[in-house]
């Protein structure tokens, strides 16, 4: 606990939550304009289901890009900080302080989600959705949207903490941003082994199209991707974790 | 200046970015073709069809973000190791280092376009696209007003991921300028008309004209804001 809170003191003036802050409104934006049009063009969708829709397709493109920046900060301060061997020289095992940093990085992705969620109800609040607002779907949302990113960002950790030249972590983001975005392109079996394709999957609403009309459905959460993401981020922390720990500083 | 491009070739050496240039514009190719191929009997207009496939992602998202990794990694150096003091010490002007770097930059995407190009082409070929390669869909000129708004950023802010962050927020702006009409405005909407990614028709002559001229003058402004900067404020190395 307390080499988190140390995480949280060296980020205290890096104004990571400012960038976070700036991505989530560019993207919370682009998801209220496109959302107001298509009511705008079909009253039908002036449902919960449709910005949760909105949001859920567009975290495919900012997500994984949001989530590389702010592990790439966390851990790019101590490579140019060369401040490596002072934290190898703590009281503290390497893989303690590879958990921190990635606690750390939980809970900014969190902030993230939950800031989402409470921007997407004050957007349905605000054009008056017909339906109840469904608290369920938003608890669906947000464990979904933030165990696709903790798969992500333990991925990045990985590379962040590993290869000092961080292009190689942004690059890492640029493509998961890419498959994130283009991820309903590929096949079934193809998709599923892709983490960054999975924040469409585990939202709790989808759309079909019959007969030229989209129509929003409820999809039950798949056992099998969610176990996956799960265990991708489970793996790549534990595998990270330990090579990390045993490399030269 | 001929030395100041010199010696930024000469950090590039070893440096392993080729891999980093190289991956998207594969990887973007080969979803765009699979894509065209599976869906080939709705997608009938040739080339520029295969186009929207291949540059509609690459060109509106991808490329800015690339562009920006490019020139985080121009500055990247720089930033490390108290660099800044050695480089602005050196008997080059500040304006050398800058368009130095913009130069590197601006040829390393355009190796990255030029890849992206080869392979569409190849694509093409493979895929029988009846009529000639549309040259017009070659978009690097946009990318160069591009590279000096990255560039600025990257120099002014110590951080690698943050001038990328900005790009992708950059990207969204852009597209909203563009599809209210005023594309030739900003440097990332400058891209979306230089690709042709989400309109294949030609520019009407005036909008033609402002497009040539934007980007040189979006490149001059902000090598100019640049410049002073590296001249006037303080070198920040903790």
């Amino acid at each position: 606990m307390r080499a988190l809170k140390l995480e949280f003191y060296k980020i205290r003036r890096k104004k990571i939550v400012l960038m976070i802050l700036l991505l989530l409104a560019a993207e919370m934006m682009w998801a209220f304009m496109s959302t107001s049009v298509s009511i705008s063009r079909n009253p039908d969708h002036a449902v919960w289901a449709s910005i949760l829709f909105t949001t859920a397709s567009l975290n495919g493109l900012f997500m994984p890009m949001m989530t590389a920046i702010i592990v790439s900060r966390l851990c790019d301060m101590e490579h140019k900080g060369s401040t490596w061997k002072l934290l190898g020289a703590l009281d503290v095992s390497r893989g303690r302080l590879y958990a921190a940093k990635y606690g750390c990085a939980a809970v900014l992705l969190l902030l993230a989600v939950v800031l989402q969620a409470m921007l997407m109800t004050a957007f349905g609040f605000m054009q008056g959705f017909a339906d109840k607002l469904p608290a369920e779907w938003l608890v669906r949302y947000i464990g979904g949207t933030l165990l696709v990113s903790l798969a992500a960002a333990s991925v990045q950790q990985w590379i962040s903490m590993t290869v000092r030249n961080q292009a190689f972590a942004l690059c890492l983001g640029m493509l998961g941003s890419f498959v994130g975005l283009t991820g309903g392109l590929f096949p079934e079996a193809v998709r599923r082994w892709l983490i960054w394709a999975h924040y469409m999957d585990l939202s709790p609403v989808t759309i079909r199209y019959a007969d030229h009309v989209a129509t929003f459905v409820t999809q039950a959460l798949p056992p099998d991707i969610a176990a996956f993401t799960a265990g991708t981020a489970a793996a790549c922390f534990l595998f990270g974790g330990l090579h990390a720990a045993r490399k030269e500083i | 200046m001929r030395r100041s491009f010199a010696a930024e070739w000469l950090k590039l050496r070893h440096s392993r970015i080729g891999i980093a240039i190289a991956v998207l514009p594969v990887i973007s190719l080969l979803i765009g073709c699979v894509n065209y191929a599976l869906n080939r009997e709705v997608l009938v207009n040739g080339w520029y069809s295969l186009w929207t496939q291949v540059s509609l992602f690459y060109g509106e998202f991808f490329l800015p973000m690339l562009v920006a990794i490019v020139c985080a990694y121009a500055c990247r150096l720089e930033h490390m190791n108290r660099n800044w003091n050695m480089v602005l010490t050196a008997p080059v002007p500040a304006g050398s280092v800058f368009w130095a770097k913009w130069a590197v930059s601006a040829l390393l995407v355009l190796a990255a376009q030029a890849l992206f190009m080869a392979l569409y082409w190849a694509a093409g070929l493979l895929l029988k696209m009846p009529g000639p390669f549309p040259a017009e869909t070659i978009g690097w000129y946009a990318c160069l007003s591009i590279c000096a708004l990255q560039l600025s950023l990257s120099i002014r802010i110590r951080s690698f991921a943050v001038p990328v962050g900005f790009s992708l927020a950059a990207v969204l702006a852009g597209l909203g300028l563009y599809v209210a009409g005023k594309g030739v405005y900003f440097p990332h909407s400058l891209l979306t008309i230089g690709m042709h990614a989400l309109n294949q028709e030609p520019l009407d002559p005036r909008s033609e004209l402002l497009f040539w001229i934007m980007n040189p003058a979006y490149a001059l402004l902000l090598a100019g804001w640049s410049v002073r900067g590296l001249k006037r404020r303080d070198v920040a190395t903790a």
